[in-house]
């Protein structure tokens, strides 16, 4: 009998051992302060070392690129295409022209709806200083603002803004892609799952450890208290999903919201919806296609996600909802909407 | 007392090492599976630098490129009380019981309890 169970301890124990020695996969996550914003990164792994590398790793992509195209650093290469506006072609890195790319590609598809040139109407206002410039200084700006006369030169890796007084702003687009890139930083570290959320543009790939989808929340654009109030999750691998809405940077004057997505025809606030949710293979396509499709407004957006081949939900000025084919199944409205 | 170590077999020496590390095991699978006080969190830079008690009142000042942000705990609450920062939207926001205030230009962040992933435990991340 006791030596059954020395036995049987002999073959218990290297299986304890074993069992405990082999580390399950984890979610493992961390914020840092990047391009003026909260990024976060969640990743699954078995290892808490491998993890943190590959987070800070792809942090650091994300800090480098945001250093790239900062609106406002003097020592970026926006800034210098800027400075040089009318004057010469400025020699950017590929990431810097693989986001003025694909900017312009939105801004042709959305009729303009979307356009990076607007930094020169942006500037006039100031959203937590409440300003809202003068109508004839909106009015003077606007013919500076025309993707059109963006010139790229590929040959050289170079890019020209046509006016002097012409201004890139590629606030609406660049979170996006920084979390395309940070998502090939994590693959390359051999992580299988996870998501990166600068701010409010998401990517998510792989599953979680239990082999689920990632639930993504969809904010509520016009929220009761201060807590994050939901309208909508998605559940979701493997997709981009961003979110454009009138409730992130804004003041109220006189009843009027005004807030930070400017109709580039315009110079003021889009005011036909409260927030677009766009879901796509790409970060940057979600970021970009959100914001144009905010400015289109419920009708035409609808047309251009369509043409576009994203997914969509928009909330319009009125608390309507509007959304198309592709989300029936992945995206669930809380009940009391 | 040596009696009983002499009846001991080896099959019951190892089931006692097996119950002892059962129980250390069972300590620490309970620490990561319970839930802790609440905390309040002060994040510079993305790295976790205080960790109080929200429990107890308490006034602390934390370092930045503006200058130093003093941070107050009282009442269960947690607010940032002063800062040089240029818009100081931290300070506005006032007191929190659970969620977060950032400070981007200084790049702090503190946090209650776990954020707002407290209230919505089942999503893993938001958009909007």
């Amino acid at each position: 009998m006791k030596k059954k169970i020395l036995i049987l301890c002999c073959v218990l124990f290297p299986v304890f051992f074993v069992s405990c020695g082999k580390a399950k996969p984890s979610i493992y996550k961390k914020t840092k302060p990047l391009m003026d914003t909260l990024v976060t990164i969640t990743v699954v792994s078995a290892s808490e070392e491998e993890a943190d590398k590959a987070i800070e790793k792809a942090f650091s992509v994300i800090g480098q690129f945001g250093n790239k195209i900062n609106f406002f650093s003097d020592k970026s290469e926006l800034s210098a295409i800027n400075k040089n506006a009318g004057i010469a072609p400025v020699k950017v890195s590929d990431e810097t022209m693989g986001v003025i790319e694909r900017a312009l590609f939105i801004s042709e598809k959305s009729g303009g709806a979307f356009d990076p040139t607007i930094g020169p109407e942006i500037r006039l206002w100031d959203f937590y200083k409440k300003v809202r410039p003068e109508d004839a200084a909106i009015k003077k700006n606007l013919s500076l603002v025309n993707f059109r006369d963006i010139i790229l030169d590929h040959s050289k890796s170079t890019v020209l803004l046509k006016r002097n007084g012409m201004m890139l702003d590629l606030g609406g687009i660049a979170k996006g892609y920084a979390a395309d890139l940070a998502l090939a930083s994590l693959r390359q570290d051999k992580i299988a799952a996870g998501i990166v959320a600068a701010a409010g543009d998401i990517r998510a790939f792989g599953l979680k450890p239990d082999g689920t989808l990632w639930n993504i929340g969809i904010k509520n654009p016009r929220q009761k208290s201060e807590a994050d109030e939901l309208i909508a999750r998605a559940r979701l691998t493997n997709k981009a999903i961003s979110t454009s809405g009138d409730y992130e940077r804004y003041f109220m004057d006189n009843g009027r919201r005004f807030h930070h997505i400017l109709d580039p025809k315009t110079g003021y606030p889009a005011s036909q919806c409260r927030s677009v949710t766009v879901i796509s293979d790409s970060g940057i396509f979600a970021d970009g296609f959100s914001t144009a499709v905010f400015v289109s407004g419920p009708e035409k957006g609808m047309e251009l996600v369509r043409q576009a081949g994203v997914d969509a939900v928009i909330i319009d000025k009125d608390g309507g909802i509007h959304t198309t084919p592709g989300i029936k199944g992945m995206v669930t409205f809380e009940d009391s909407h | 007392m040596k009696t009983v170590i002499k009846n001991t077999t080896v099959a019951d020496k190892l089931l006692f090492l097996f119950m002892i590390m059962a129980s250390l095991a069972g300590i620490f699978i309970s620490r990561a599976a319970l839930p802790q006080g609440r905390e309040v969190v002060v994040e510079i830079n993305g790295e976790k630098e205080y960790a109080f008690v929200l429990d107890q009142d308490r006034t602390f000042s934390v370092p930045g490129p503006y200058g130093d942000t003093v941070i107050e705990i009282r009442n269960k609450k947690a607010r940032v009380k002063e800062a040089h920062c240029p818009n100081r939207l931290c300070e506005k926001q006032g007191w929190i019981s659970k969620g977060v205030i950032v400070c981007m230009p200084n790049r702090i962040m503190v946090s209650v309890g776990s954020g707002a992933a407290n209230s919505l435990k089942e999503v893993d991340a938001i958009t909007g």
